[in-house]
C-alpha cells in the first residue's frame, strides 16, 4: 500500500510542477537557516569540554583586599584569586579533584637555542591534565611532590614537540622556559575548550580560544620569570604589572577550577567555599563581604556571555522564519489538497477510508519534506560558507558535520509531515456524497 | 460589509493560515528591522573623524611586567612627531574604534543633574590628530596637554572637549561651555569644564547604543601614567607621504618600546579608515544578513497570500458568477476581495503587533536590548497592508474576470 502511495505522490508531484517547486523551496530554505543557525549554536553552547566540563566548577568570592571605589557593590562574581587563596583551595583537597590556573603566552626553546616556538599554556597549582580530562600522547603528568618541590619539569603538545624536536614523543627532552631549563615528562595531545572558558572576563573577544601548548607548575614557571599572560586585578598599593609579569605576589591572577561528579558533592563543596571566604573576611584580609558562589562551567560561561547574544538572536530568528515557512506550505498544500476533492471523493466512494486517505496525503507531503531536505542540504553548506567568511568570532564554528545531516534529515520529513497533517486531515473530513456532488 | 464578513467565517481555514503568516511575519519583519536598525547606527552616525586615510594608529603595544613611564611614551610621541611629514601625533590611552581600552561611564552636569553614558579618550593634541571639527570654545592649551595624572585620569579635575550631542545633552539650554561635568554620579567625582564643542565624535563602545548616544564623547587632555595600553596616531599632511611615515613610525616604535614589547604580541599598525572597516565589518554583516531575513519573509508572506487567495478566489467562481449575474459590476468584485483581504490581513496584524511586542519584551528581558519604538508599529502595518493588496491584486483581478455565466454551468 505505501508503495503504491508513494508512486501516488510522486506522479502528483510532476502535476503542477511550479507549484511543487514553490513548496520544496520554501521548505528547503526555512530548513537550511534553521540549520545553519542551529549548527553554530551547537558548536558553541555545548559544553567546551564534552565528558569533562558538566562536572567542572569554577569558585568565585569578592577576595579584595581594599575599598574599590569604581566597584564598590560586586555586580559581576569575580573568579580571580591570590596564589596564596588559590593554592589554600586546592591544598585543601575538597573536591574530587582541584586545580588553579591562569594563562601564559612565551616562548618555548629548546636549550641548544636552535628551535624555538610561541606557545600558549596554561600555570597550573594543581593536576591539570587529570582535572580537565587533557589527553596525554606520552609520559605522564606531574607528581604532588614535584609541584610541592616546584620541580622544573612540563608538559609539552605533540605540537610544540614536532616544532621543537621533529618529533611527537619528546618526553625526557629538555626545554628553556624563560630562564630555567624544564624537563618534558609528558606530552599531550593538541587540546583546547570548543569554546574559551578561562578567565573569560579578560579574554573577551577571543570566543574560540587557542590551543594550548604548554602546561607547566605555575610557581616553577614564576622561578623561570614567566608570569600569567595577563596579570589580573592587583592591589592599589602593588607595582602596576600588565602582561607577562612575574610580580604578581599582589595580584590576583589565578581561577580555581574543582571537579564535583554528584549533587551532594556539590552542596558541600559549597559551604565549605563559603566558609574559607567568610574566614578569610572575617580576618580582615577581604574588606567586602565575600559572597562566595560556585558556578557549573555552563552558568559560567552563560554569566559572563561568552556566547554572543547574537548567536542566540540568529537562532531564534531562524526558528521563527521556519514557522512562517510552516505555515505558508500548510496553507499551500491544503490549496492543493481541496483543489483535489473530486479525486478524493471518487476514492472515497470505491471504498477507501478516511484513513486511507489521510496517510496517502501525508505521504505525499512527507515526500515533499524529504524533496525540501535534500534542496537545503546545499543551501546549509552554502549558509555555513556565508558565515564563514563573516567577520564574526564564531566564523570557526560554521562547519558541517555528520550530526547536523541527521537533524536536517529528520527535521525536513518532520518538517513535511506536521505542515501536511492540517491539510490531510482537512481533505479526508468532508463526506463522500458531498464531494462527489461538488465535483 | 456582512456579505464580505460572513463567508470568512463560514471557511475559517484559508482566512484563519493567512492571518497566522501575516501575524508571524509581522512580528519576525519588526523584530528584524529593529535589530537592523540598531546595527544601522554606528554604520550611518559620522564619527567626526576628518581625512581618515590620513590618520595611522599604532595599537596593541603591550609592556612585558610594568608599563613605560610616561617619560619614555612622550619620548617616542616626540620623535614621531619629528617624522617628515607628520602635521600631528597623539599618545592616548583609549580610541575611537579602538575596543581593548574602554573608558566609559556615566557622566552628570553639575546643577542640573542630567546623566548620559558617555566615553572618554585621554590623550594629547587629540583635536589635531583626529581632525576633529571645533564648533565653540577652544583648544586644549599645549600647557593642559602636557599634564600627566597620577593613575587614569578619571579622578582629576580639568578641562573637557565634548561632542555637540553631549553638550545638547547635558545642557539643553545650548550654554555647555564653561559648564562643569562631574564624572560618576559619587560626591567626590571629578569635576570637568567644558572648553570646547566638537561636531561629533564616536564612541568606542558601541553595540546596543541608540542613534544618541553614539555620540557622545569626552576628551581630556594629558597622559595617564602606569597605563598599559598606550595608543599612538599620527596624522600625515597628505595620503601621498603616508608609506614613508608608517615605516618610520614603526622604527621609532621598535626602537623606543620595542625591547620592553611582550614577545608574541606585535603592535598593530592601521589607517584609522581601515580600522573603522574592521570594526564596523560585524556590524555591516549583521544588516546584510537582518534585511536578506526580512526581505525574505515578506517574499515568503507575499506567495503565501497569493497562493491562498487565488485558491479561495477559485473555490467561489460559482458564487461569483452568481453575483456578477445579478448585477454586480467587475469594479465590486475587484473591490470586495480587495476588501476582504484587506480585513483578514488587519486582523493579522492585530495579533502580529502584540507578538512583535512580547517577543520584543521577552528579549529585553533576557538579552541587553532595548525597547521596541512604537512607531515601528504603523510603519510595519503598513507595509504589511500595503504588501497583501499587492498579494491580492492578481487572484482579485482573476476573480473580476469571472463571467457571469459560470453561474449558470454545472449546477
Amino acid at each position: 500500500m505505501m508503495d503504491y502511495y508513494l508512486r501516488l505522490a510522486l506522479s502528483r508531484c510532476r502535476q503542477n510542477v511550479p507549484m511543487v517547486l514553490l513548496l520544496v523551496l520554501t521548505m528547503a530554505i526555512g530548513i537550511a537557516s534553521t540549520m545553519t543557525a542551529l549548527t553554530i549554536f551547537r558548536a558553541l553552547a555545548g559544553a567546551p569540554l564534552p565528558g569533562v566540563s558538566p562536572s567542572l566548577y569554577v569558585a568565585t568570592m569578592d577576595a579584595r583586599e581594599s575599598v574599590d571605589k569604581d566597584n564598590p557593590d560586586y555586580k559581576q562574581p569575580d573568579s580571580l584569586l591570590k596564589f596564596a587563596d588559590a593554592k589554600a583551595l586546592v591544598d585543601a583537597h575538597r573536591a574530587v579533584q582541584q586545580v588553579a590556573v591562569a594563562q601564559s603566552l612565551t616562548q618555548i626553546g629548546r636549550p641548544d637555542g636552535d628551535q624555538s616556538a610561541q606557545a600558549y599554556g596554561l600555570m597550573a597549582y594543581g593536576p591539570v591534565l587529570q582535572a580537565f580530562g587533557v589527553p596525554l600522547r606520552y609520559g605522564r603528568p606531574w607528581t604532588e611532590a614535584e609541584l610541592a618541590s616546584n620541580a622544573p619539569v612540563l608538559v609539552i603538545d605533540t605540537h610544540t614537540a614536532q616544532k621543537l624536536f621533529g618529533t611527537e614523543n619528546a618526553v625526557g627532552r629538555s626545554v628553556t622556559l624563560g630562564r630555567r631549563s624544564f624537563r618534558v615528562i609528558g606530552v599531550s595531545a593538541p587540546w583546547k575548550p570548543r569554546v574559551q572558558m578561562f578567565d573569560v572576563a579578560q579574554s573577551r573577544g577571543n570566543l574560540m580560544g587557542q590551543d594550548e601548548n604548554f602546561f607547566v607548575p605555575a610557581e616553577a614557571s614564576l622561578d623561570a620569570g614567566v608570569g600569567p599572560l595577563i596579570a589580573g586585578e592587583c592591589g592599589k598599593d602593588a607595582p602596576v604589572a600588565s602582561f607577562q609579569s612575574t610580580q604578581v605576589s599582589q595580584c590576583r591572577w589565578l581561577e580555581a577550577w574543582v571537579r564535583l561528579d554528584t549533587p551532594a558533592q556539590v552542596s558541600a563543596y559549597g559551604p565549605f567555599l563559603a566558609g574559607y571566604a567568610n574566614a578569610q573576611h572575617d580576618a580582615g584580609r577581604f574588606v567586602y563581604p565575600p559572597q562566595a558562589r560556585l558556578y557549573s562551567t555552563q552558568a559560567w560561561l552563560a554569566l559572563n556571555h561568552v556566547v554572543p547574544d547574537d548567536v542566540h538572536l540568529n537562532l531564534m530568528l531562524a526558528g521563527g522564519f521556519l514557522l512562517l515557512c510552516l505555515v505558508n506550505v500548510a496553507g499551500l498544500l491544503a490549496a492543493r489538497f481541496l483543489r483535489r476533492q473530486g479525486d478524493v471523493a471518487i476514492r472515497r466512494a470505491l471504498g477507501a477510508s478516511k484513513r486511507d486517505v489521510f496517510v496517502q496525503h501525508l505521504v505525499e507531503t512527507g515526500l515533499l519534506g524529504l524533496l525540501g531536505g535534500v534542496l537545503a542540504l546545499p543551501l546549509t553548506w552554502l549558509g555555513l560558507w556565508i558565515v564563514r567568511m563573516q567577520p564574526v568570532s564564531y566564523a570557526e564554528a560554521a562547519r558541517f558535520s555528520p550530526g547536523v545531516f541527521a537533524i536536517l534529515l529528520a527535521l525536513s520529513v518532520g518538517v513535511g509531515l506536521v505542515v501536511g497533517i492540517l491539510p490531510a486531515w482537512r481533505v479526508c473530513r468532508q463526506p463522500p456524497a458531498l464531494q462527489i456532488k461538488l465535483a | 460589509m456582512r456579505h464580505i464578513v460572513k463567508p470568512l467565517l463560514r471557511q475559517r481555514m484559508m482566512p484563519l493560515l493567512v492571518a497566522l503568516q501575516v501575524a508571524l511575519a509581522c512580528a519576525i519583519a519588526c523584530n528584524a528591522l529593529f535589530l537592523l536598525q540598531q546595527k544601522l547606527v554606528p554604520i550611518v552616525t559620522p564619527d567626526g573623524v576628518g581625512q581618515p586615510d590620513c590618520l595611522i594608529v599604532a595599537w596593541n603595544i603591550a609592556p612585558r611586567g610594568n608599563p613605560w613611564p610616561p617619560a619614555t611614551l612622550r619620548q617616542t610621541a616626540t620623535e614621531l612627531r619629528a617624522i617628515p611629514g607628520v602635521a600631528s601625533a597623539s599618545l592616548a590611552a583609549s580610541w575611537p574604534m579602538e575596543t581593548m581600552a574602554q573608558l566609559s561611564g556615566t557622566v552628570v552636569a553639575e546643577g542640573k543633574g542630567i546623566k548620559a553614558s558617555a566615553s572618554v579618550y585621554i590623550g594629547d593634541h587629540l583635536l589635531d590628530t583626529l581632525g576633529l571639527k571645533l564648533l565653540e570654545g577652544r583648544n586644549f592649551s599645549a600647557g593642559e596637554d602636557a599634564l600627566i595624572y597620577k593613575g587614569m585620569g578619571l579622578e582629576a579635575d580639568g578641562p573637557a572637549i565634548i561632542t555637540q550631542a553631549l553638550a545638547r545633552h547635558l545642557f539643553p539650554d545650548g550654554d555647555a561651555l564653561g559648564k562643569v561635568i562631574r564624572i560618576g554620579d559619587q560626591a567626590d567625582a571629578a569635576r570637568r569644564t567644558v572648553v570646547g564643542v566638537v561636531a561629533h565624535l564616536m564612541r568606542n563602545k558601541f553595540g546596543q547604543d541608540d542613534r544618541e548616544d553614539v555620540d557622545y564623547t569626552l576628551l581630556f587632555p594629558g597622559t595617564p601614567s602606569n597605563w598599559p595600553v598606550p595608543i599612538f596616531g599620527v596624522r600625515v599632511r597628505s595620503k601621498a607621504e603616508a608609506t614613508g611615515v608608517l615605516k618610520a613610525m614603526k622604527a621609532v616604535v621598535q626602537r623606543e618600546l620595542g625591547p620592553n614589547m611582550i614577545q608574541g604580541i606585535d603592535p598593530a599598525y592601521e589607517s584609522y579608515g581601515d580600522m573603522r572597516e574592521r570594526m564596523l565589518a560585524q556590524s555591516k554583516a549583521a544588516v546584510w544578513l537582518l534585511s536578506g531575513v526580512s526581505l525574505i519573509v515578506l517574499l515568503v508572506t507575499v506567495v503565501g497570500i497569493m497562493g491562498l487567495t487565488s485558491y479561495w478566489v477559485q473555490q467561489r467562481a460559482r458564487q461569483i458568477g452568481i453575483r456578477r449575474a445579478l448585477g454586480a459590476q467587475r469594479g465590486n468584485i475587484l473591490r470586495e476581495v480587495q476588501l476582504e483581504n484587506l480585513l483578514v490581513v488587519g486582523v493579522g496584524i492585530l495579533f502580529g503587533m502584540v507578538l512583535a511586542y512580547a517577543i520584543n519584551l521577552w528579549l529585553m528581558h533576557r538579552y541587553e536590548l532595548s525597547r521596541l519604538p512604537w512607531n515601528y508599529l504603523p510603519y510595519g502595518a503598513a507595509l504589511m497592508l500595503l504588501l497583501g493588496q499587492c498579494a491580492v491584486l492578481s487572484p482579485a483581478l482573476r476573480a473580476a474576470r469571472v463571467p457571469p455565466v459560470v453561474a449558470t454551468r454545472s449546477v
